[in-house]
């Protein structure tokens, strides 16, 4: 009968534990309703439920901490190519400008994600980004549309959702082979051939340093549109300025170097990206073991408590069982 | 009066430093720029630049790409570039031949173009080892 009773505390505490959040655990009401309960069973929880849980939270504590090891090592291999390229396309905007307010029918947003997840909220903020660029260009004429160019499986995931008619390419499993220039330029050109565009704007997380990524938008400019920005002056003005040579046209010359602005200005953010991405992960991961140790701590003190009312009451059950024999 | 030459790459910054005069590649020919030239943009063809560097001429092979030259300050961005001292001999003749031959049997249009252009790769760093010696 006792024994029943026991298994059935047992089972009762059992399902309370599992779904237990975190942050629960903080709050102190925890423990004494885990001990009050249950005027029947003396032992409350069993020691082997408490074992179990933490077995697993070790676990994932070796787990995580790995993770943010490799999360580390790919974070240094990717800052090296990174800072290598950013000499890249500064030419660019120091020839062309990075006019972001310039006014133009047809907007696409190439949005950089990662494939893999716990990295963080960086692809959450990209997202967050792209939607609001879209919504910013519909206000303002009706004339005017938006297009999403996808890169990684998480901003397909929450774009798919709620964008699916304006979404043109989706592309996945970039970083399956290490990134470099001739496969960022082929995926250029992909999309250069198959979406129109008057302005593309990069939507990535820029590494500022291990714990710092500020997302950002980067505009290129489809050669027309920079024909004519460059003829009303402004900060384009001394375009023209320029004697353009080495082929038929001064139009084909600034096709070519569009594209080939596209094609870097990709690269460096796909690594920027990249970079971000590790980065965010090694602090999710850091502050995940951390958190997994925290647990672990207060495990082992409820365990040792528990531990210790059960021998305690094995010793009140002896004695009195002792005591009712003599006396 | 100097120009200051920057050559970068996707992977790197190629070249850095002042020099006294280019000569360039472009896709309508070469050109020589000397200090205090006009401002110009231009298109980078397959081919060598020249540079010279208290009057010793050096030798790089680059891939295609762009040039803006203005204020003394040349920027010339390409897809790859090599110096002629970096270029093997041997293995650049190599290629060269193996670039030749594929001409030679390649089939439809896609793959004339690539074996054009690897042909030009190959022969413009024969070039820049030649120029050298």
């Amino acid at each position: 009968m006792a024994m029943a009773a026991l298994r059935r505390e047992g089972r009762r505490f059992a399902s309370l534990i599992s779904p237990r959040p975190i942050t629960a655990v903080r709050s102190s009401p925890l423990y004494p309703t885990l001990e009050d309960e249950g005027p029947l069973g003396l032992r409350h929880i069993s020691t082997q439920v408490v074992r179990n849980r933490m077995k697993s939270v070790k676990n994932i504590q070796k787990i995580t901490k790995a993770m943010k090891m490799v999360a580390a090592s790919k974070l240094r291999a990717i800052q090296t190519k990174t800072e290598n390229s950013r000499g890249l396309w500064q030419p660019f905007t120091a020839l062309l400008g990075d006019l972001p307010s310039a006014d133009v029918k047809k907007n696409v947003v190439v949005t950089i994600s990662s494939d893999k997840g716990l990295c963080g909220g960086i692809n959450s903020t990209s997202v967050k980004i792209s939607k609001g660029l879209h919504k910013l260009n519909s206000a303002t004429g009706p004339e005017k549309e938006t297009k999403y160019v996808i890169l990684g499986e998480k901003a397909k995931a929450q774009l798919v959702r709620d964008s699916k008619k304006d979404i043109e390419l989706i592309i996945t499993e970039l970083q399956k082979n290490p990134l470099n220039y001739t496969q960022v330029s082929v995926l250029a050109d992909e999309i250069l051939k198959n979406v129109e565009y008057d302005a593309l704007r990069i939507v990535f997380n820029k590494f500022q340093s291990v714990v710092s990524f500020v997302p950002t938008v980067s505009t290129v400019l489809s050669p027309e549109i920079v024909e004519r920005e460059a003829e009303s002056g402004g900060k384009l003005g001394d375009l023209d300025s320029y004697e353009v040579e080495g082929g038929e046209t001064k139009g084909e010359i600034l096709q070519n170097l569009a594209e080939f602005q596209f094609s870097c200005t990709m690269f460096n953010a796909v690594l920027e990206n990249a970079c971000s991405e590790q980065g965010a992960r090694m602090s999710a991961m850091d502050s995940s073991s951390r958190n997994a140790g925290d647990m672990l701590d207060r495990l082992t003190l409820t365990y040792n408590r528990t531990r210790q009312a059960s021998i305690t009451t094995e010793l009140i059950e002896i004695i009195s069982g002792a005591s009712a024999l003599e006396g | 009066m100097t120009l200051n030459l920057c050559v970068l790459t996707p992977n790197r910054i190629f070249w850095d430093s002042k020099v006294k005069e280019i000569i360039l590649s472009t896709n309508s020919g070469q050109i020589g720029i000397l200090p205090n030239h006009a401002p110009i943009a231009t298109a980078v063809d397959i081919g060598i630049l020249r540079i010279c560097l208290n009057d010793q001429w050096l030798t790089m092979a680059l891939i295609g790409g762009f040039a803006r030259i203005g204020n003394n300050e040349i920027t010339i961005l390409v897809n790859d570039a090599e110096k002629g001292s970096d270029i093997d001999p041997q293995e650049a003749q190599q290629a060269l031949e193996i670039a030749e031959a594929n001409l030679r049997k390649a089939e439809g249009k896609r793959q004339t173009i690539e074996a054009n252009l690897a042909l030009r790769r190959a022969r413009t760093r024969v070039e820049a080892i030649n120029v050298i010696s």
